[in-house]
């Protein structure tokens, strides 16, 4: 089957980490990665991270982009609500260029309150605010030059400053976890970004939810359907648990102190269970075999063609995370091509 | 001896119809160039809606060219400060100094663009506020574990910069500055003022003045690095070296006019809408290496400027003619900088 696999940089560390080495350790998983012939490096963004340590968004692709020249760069995702539309679209714009075309570009709207305060947005705007730039950003990638008014900003025959070199433009995904925030992709993005969080029985349902807006809209089903999920595969499915469980379980500790359960639908908003029980039809944990037929499923079942791995949960040793990229490289991927 | 430092600015600015691709391979050649030459830095500065310029976007492209050069610092020069948000421009700078292994230099300044107000959705007369409010927060967010503190814009409550910067206690800030009170400022908030290159030296000698005396009011030292950005034109004879700057200049120059960068000089050196020979008085770096050598030396004596960033590619100039600059820079001009 037509599948993509990528993989998500976390970037995410204990406070007192030393970051030039594990920034290190972060080039030579991109060199691997792009090596192996994965299909992109994604990372995602948020501010104000402590008691961890996270590397921004932005100069990590860029930097990132000699190291690994093959694979996709994937902002999954700008928290666009917060930013100004003609800085986002002018970023982009330079990291299309810089990159040959191969930038992908992820919003949704963010949720954590020390974010918003930081940015000087109030929680209620939020929506319009995503609305506006979104709109904003596309017209200025598209048209020559743009005038709009937005509630915080005013285009007055702005441009970008470069020529995009994908055309129309960077494709659009949006991350969603509540229904109206699925709609709101199906009615504004190229695509849905599936979440890392919700269960696959959540998903369907959502999904029953985006073909019908989709319809709505008179748009077609997307091309590409990506889904991010934290995948961790070892030779044997005990090994694969033992190794990753206690990473993973604390990667949702921390989401449950920025309250990613309240922005989730009510059925999974639980995310602080015993490991067994938050794993089941959430993550993809174990042998060769056993994650091969997840994407399988995932496929079949959802749609979805392109699988980002999120691997390196926050402490988890640079040798575990190199042998995992390995394994599913030359044992999984092969397997899924061939479903 | 005087040992000043010579950095380059790659302005990434190009007319329209040129081929960006193509352009950033030159600029990547001139960068892998420059720091083999020994250059201080390579510096980018930052525009939105540069029409009728393309241009490159500063942070991702110092993040991209960091890549390419060991040696070189990185300075980004300058950030409009008062467009952005405070937690943004922290961490994107802490990551940037992490990325580069320490080699970060934090440039900042009002802006003055009515397009880049406007799309920003900051008003005119709250940018000072604005600038002093954010340069204050992200000093904070770098050096404090977490913060609190209510801007007019923004509000800190208990946030943290998510990396801290690589250099202790924190990049240097550089402060660019044209108008009297924006130099007054930069002696207050700044490591530096970032002497800019459009004044000319008879106004500068008088503004150094200015910043000499809000120094020692502020009871603050004169700074060991004296910056400065300049525009550099330089050939085998003089005459070669004005027919090289002729159509950047004058290209250069009427932009800047319609981007009403004027208003914002002191008076009497305000008019950039002239003819280029009345531009180049007293206003540019231009000659041949052995003139450029002596009008830079002058300008350490009598400025005290001790790091001077040369602007080499107006737009327009094709590669061959910016490599062979930088060979003369490099070769003929830093080694008797350095020993002067």
């Amino acid at each position: 089957m037509d599948m993509q696999f990528g993989v998500m940089l976390r970037g995410l560390f204990d406070w007192d980490d030393d970051m030039k080495v594990r920034f290190n350790e972060l080039m030579e998983q991109a060199r691997l990665i792009d090596k192996l012939g994965y299909d992109c490096i994604t990372k995602g963004s948020h501010f104000s991270t402590y008691p961890h340590q996270e590397m921004t968004q932005i100069p990590f692709l860029c930097r990132i982009m000699s190291e690994a020249p093959n694979v996709r760069l994937n902002a999954g995702i700008v928290l666009l609500a917060l930013h100004n539309p003609m800085e986002v679209a002018d970023y982009f714009a330079t990291m299309d260029l810089m990159s040959g075309g191969r930038m992908i570009f992820g919003c949704a709207l963010g949720y954590r309150e020390v974010e918003y305060k930081a940015f000087g947005v109030e929680k209620g705007t939020g929506v319009t605010r995503f609305e506006e730039n979104l709109e904003a950003v596309r017209r200025l990638w598209t048209d020559e030059k743009v005038s709009m008014k937005g509630t915080t900003f005013e285009l007055d025959e702005a441009r970008i400053s470069v020529p995009l070199q994908q055309d129309p433009h960077p494709p659009i995904w949006i991350g969603a976890n509540a229904d109206v925030a699925i709609k709101r992709a199906a009615r504004l993005g190229d695509c849905w970004y599936l979440n890392p969080h919700q269960k696959v029985e959540t998903l369907l349902r959502q999904m029953d939810l985006y073909r019908e807006e989709l319809e709505k809209h008179k748009k077609p089903f997307p091309k590409e359907l990506p889904i991010r999920r934290e995948v961790f595969c070892a030779p044997t499915h005990d090994e694969a648990v033992e190794l990753a469980a206690p990473y993973i379980k604390g990667m949702y500790d921390a989401y449950k102190t920025w309250g990613q359960d309240k922005a989730m639908p009510a059925e999974d908003r639980d995310i602080t269970q015993e490991y067994a029980e938050l794993a089941r039809d959430r993550f993809i944990v174990g042998d060769p075999d056993e994650v091969a037929e997840e994407y399988v499923r995932y496929n079949k079942e959802l749609g979805v063609n392109h699988i980002i791995m999120s691997v390196q949960g926050v402490g988890m040793p640079q040798g575990q995370v190199l042998d995992t990229l390995s394994l599913v490289a030359e044992e999984v991927m092969p397997k899924v091509r061939a479903a | 001896m005087a040992n000043i430092q010579l950095g380059l600015m790659t302005r990434g600015q190009f007319p329209q119809g040129d081929d960006m691709q193509l352009r950033f391979e030159e600029m990547f050649e001139q960068i892998r160039l420059a720091d083999k030459l020994g250059f201080s830095c390579i510096t980018k500065g930052m525009h939105y809606s540069s029409w009728p310029l393309q241009d490159a976007q500063m942070v991702p492209y110092l993040s991209r060219v960091m890549a390419e050069t060991k040696n070189m610092r990185l300075n980004m020069g300058i950030v409009l400060l008062a467009l952005h948000k405070p937690l943004d421009y922290a961490e994107l700078v802490a990551t940037m100094d992490v990325l580069s292994g320490g080699r970060i230099i934090f440039g900042a300044a009002l802006g003055y663009r009515e397009v880049e107000l406007k799309a920003f959705g900051v008003q005119k007369k709250e940018i000072v506020r604005r600038f002093t409010e954010n340069i204050e927060a992200i000093k904070r967010l770098w050096t404090e574990e977490t913060v609190t503190m209510k801007g007019s814009f923004f509000e800190l409550d208990e946030a943290s910069c998510s990396i801290k910067p690589l250099q202790k206690p924190r990049p240097p800030i550089w402060i660019g500055a044209n108008a009297d009170p924006a130099i007054e400022r930069a002696a207050q908030l700044g490591d530096c003022w970032y002497v800019n290159p459009h004044s000319r030296n008879e106004t500068l000698i008088r503004q150094l003045e200015v910043y000499k005396r809000a120094l020692d009011a502020a009871d603050r030292p004169f700074p060991k690095e004296f910056p400065m950005r300049k525009e550099v034109f330089v050939a085998e004879t003089r005459e070669k070296a004005i027919e090289l700057a002729k159509p950047a200049i004058g290209l250069k120059y009427k932009v800047y006019h319609s981007w009403g960068q004027d208003t914002v000089m002191p008076e009497g050196d305000n008019n950039l809408d002239l003819d280029w020979e009345e531009l180049l008085d007293d206003r540019f770096v231009l000659g041949s290496p052995a003139e450029v050598c002596e009008q830079l030396l002058n300008l350490h004596k009598t400025l005290g400027v001790n790091h001077i960033i040369a602007s080499v590619q107006g737009a327009g100039m094709p590669q061959s003619q910016v490599l062979e600059a930088l060979h003369m820079l490099g070769e003929e001009v830093l080694p008797y900088l350095k020993n002067a």
